[in-house]
């Protein structure tokens, strides 16, 4: 296990981390805001990289692909918003979780029917199918790079955009007392619905992004949706800054004790059980993390709500 | 004796049911479908399981949404009992039991620290952990699973035609006579009083906290006694069992049937099954080619569900009784 290995992996744990961010950062205003859990966040992702996918197919360049793609999300997550999503503002968690649960086997039989069962794969363009060299002797995937660039540049954008604007003052006001901000003559309906179709475009983007790295199919979402979702909760709700760095934290953790936990485990049990051990273990450390988050902080890192 | 008559008046639907199921394989029996004792023990089962979660989630107002882990829990710890040679059927339940009260009360004891959303994803969490810890074990066929042998449960011989299904029966109607026991006792009113008003509850000196891990242990308890079966039945375990969905999966049995009633969480699973059964072959008929992609029907009928059946089945069956018996009367 040499230092650059290790420095990869990191990469990869921070890239993972942006995109889940990105991800996050809807579903945790979503809940913040309009109180509303949204299970079906995850098919967002996977409409992002469909849409991506044929809209690449059609016209035959990468790049132009996500620019149109990046529309069509947004109109989508209008048209759902307006569809179903608004009629389920006011009924609690658990019928939230049911309806959205539904809405996930919808769009996955959906795309199944209008795509088929198998997985579709994107071919990159050459700019971006290369190696770049991060640090002398340490050549890294150039498209995983861009890939932390754009997620970084999102959550920039995303930071400033909440923090400066006069409608990210709103966003910042639905989340601490939604009643109150109505009450102050803001359209909230409107702003809910902007920030419903907002969310889904960047979970879009996000699917946009790990289409190369992983398969475009059906149900491509789900596991990342309650990776997500864990991120959002140890962030605390409705924080879009907890929600960065709880999604770097759970990037990091998870690539990287998938790399790690397999070499300790060597030390002391035979390499097959260890493999075989490790990924799993990895994956119940970020659940680890968050119950520990949980029961010290019950409202996760940082709260908005004062 | 009044005390009795009153545990099964309380929920004659309840009892209805748990009825038809001892009366089923003579049905099956006669008409040769022997394939349907296995749905049944399936519904049964998992009914069973979702009566357990609505202990927390109906009458306590808890949104548990990991309950399927201790499905799972019970499923495992038969299978890993068996893998070692420690095959008496009722050691291995009285073990599931143990173990299931024991995470449950654990679980709880963390998860009831926080409320609210939070609470029902500390649950997801602490689901997923159990569901990856169970993956990693590699002894265990780790994400494929393991078979086992059926247990021996001493008198009974499980290999004897419908003794698994007799014992099953006999479990759910066990199951039913505890929650309409504890329901209307002391206990039950206090958990409900619980949801609808924590302070005044605790204002009378009652330990909110305590209520409400008793209740979380009791329903870990019934789903682990459903998972001990279920690895029984299926002479397989795997983490599949105790996957998310099946969590979500519960949820719907309970809220399709109605929440906060006795019967229910054992109707939504009847209801709910013979959808699963029966949507792909009435798709059949009508839309032949799309007949594999039923799910996009239910998730649909879930989303209508939601939106206009409040109150499940039996929400709905009552306003409609209400409505039209008015009106006939």
């Amino acid at each position: 296990m040499t230092f650059a290995l290790i420095l990869e992996q990191l990469f990869n744990g921070f890239q993972t981390g942006v995109t889940l961010f990105l991800i996050a950062a809807g579903l945790t205003l979503v809940l913040g805001i309009m109180d509303f859990v949204n299970l079906a966040h995850g098919s967002q992702v996977m409409i992002g990289a469909y849409a991506a996918t044929v809209l690449t197919a059609l016209t035959g360049n990468f790049y132009l692909g996500v620019l149109l793609a990046i529309p069509v999300t947004f109109l989508f997550g209008i048209v759902l918003e307006l569809v179903i999503i608004r009629h389920l503002y006011r009924r609690d968690h658990m019928e939230q979780v049911l309806a959205t649960f539904g809405l996930i086997l919808f769009f996955n039989e959906a795309v199944r029917i209008g795509f088929g069962p198998g997985a579709l794969f994107f071919n990159l363009p050459q700019s971006l199918s290369g190696f770049v060299q991060v640090m002398p002797d340490m050549p890294y995937p150039a498209f995983r790079f861009s890939v932390i660039w754009v997620g970084l540049a999102c959550a920039i954008l995303i930071g400033l955009f909440v923090a400066r604007t006069r409608i990210g003052a709103m966003v910042r006001a639905g989340a601490s007392n939604p009643e109150m901000t109505a009450a102050l003559g803001i359209n909230i309906r409107l702003l809910f619905r902007l920030i419903f179709a907002a969310g889904a475009t960047f979970a879009g983007l996000a699917g946009m992004m790990l289409g190369p790295l992983t398969a475009v199919e059906p149900g491509m979402g789900e596991g990342l949706l309650i990776l997500s979702l864990v991120v959002i909760i140890i962030g605390g709700i409705g924080s879009v800054r907890g929600a960065f760095i709880a999604a770097v934290i759970v990037g990091i953790v998870d690539t990287m004790g998938r790399v790690l936990l397999p070499v300790i485990l060597r030390s002391f049990m035979d390499q097959a059980a260890a493999d075989g051990a490790g990924p799993a273990l990895a994956s119940m450390a970020v659940y680890i993390l968050m119950a520990v988050v949980l029961v010290f902080r019950p409202t996760g890192l940082f709260p908005p709500r004062g | 004796m009044q005390q009795i008559k009153g545990w099964f008046t309380a929920a004659p639907l309840l009892w209805l049911i748990v009825l038809l199921f001892a009366l089923f394989p003579i049905y099956t029996t006669l008409a040769d479908l022997p394939f349907w004792n296995d749905v049944a023990m399936r519904i049964m089962l998992l009914g069973m399981a979702a009566m357990g979660l609505n202990l927390v989630l109906g009458y306590g107002g808890m949104v548990s949404f990991g309950h399927a882990a201790f499905i799972g829990i019970g499923a495992y710890v038969t299978g890993i009992a068996n893998f070692y040679g420690l095959d008496n059927g009722w050691i291995q339940i009285a073990l599931a039991l143990g173990i299931c009260a024991v995470t449950g009360m654990i679980i709880g004891f963390l998860s009831l620290r926080t409320s609210g959303i939070y609470f029902i994803m500390i649950t997801l969490a602490f689901a997923q952990m159990l569901y990856f810890f169970f993956v990693s074990l590699e002894q265990f066929g780790g994400d494929d699973g393991m078979v086992m042998n059926r247990s021996d449960f001493v008198f009974i011989d499980l290999w004897a035609p419908l003794s698994l299904y007799y014992m099953i029966v006999a479990a759910l109607a066990l199951t039913a006579l505890l929650l309409c026991v504890l329901v209307h006792s002391r206990f039950g009113v206090t958990l409900r009083a619980l949801k609808s008003n924590q302070s005044r509850v605790e204002a009378m000196g009652l330990n909110a906290l305590r209520f409400r891990i008793t209740a979380y242990m009791i329903s870990a308890m019934i789903c682990g006694l459903a998972g001990a079966l279920f690895a029984n039945w299926q002479e397989y375990v795997s983490p599949d069992i105790m996957h998310w969905t099946r969590s979500g999966e519960l949820m719907i049995v309970i809220v399709l049937g109605g929440l906060a009633t006795l019967a229910g969480p054992l109707l939504g699973a009847v209801v709910f099954f013979l959808l699963e059964e029966f949507l792909p072959e009435i798709l059949a008929h009508i839309l032949p080619a799309y007949a594999e992609n039923w799910l996009l029907v239910f998730g649909l009928f879930l989303i209508a569900v939601v939106m206009f059946g409040r109150g499940g089945l039996i929400g709905v069956s009552q306003k409609l009784r209400a409505r039209f018996g008015k009106g006939a009367g």
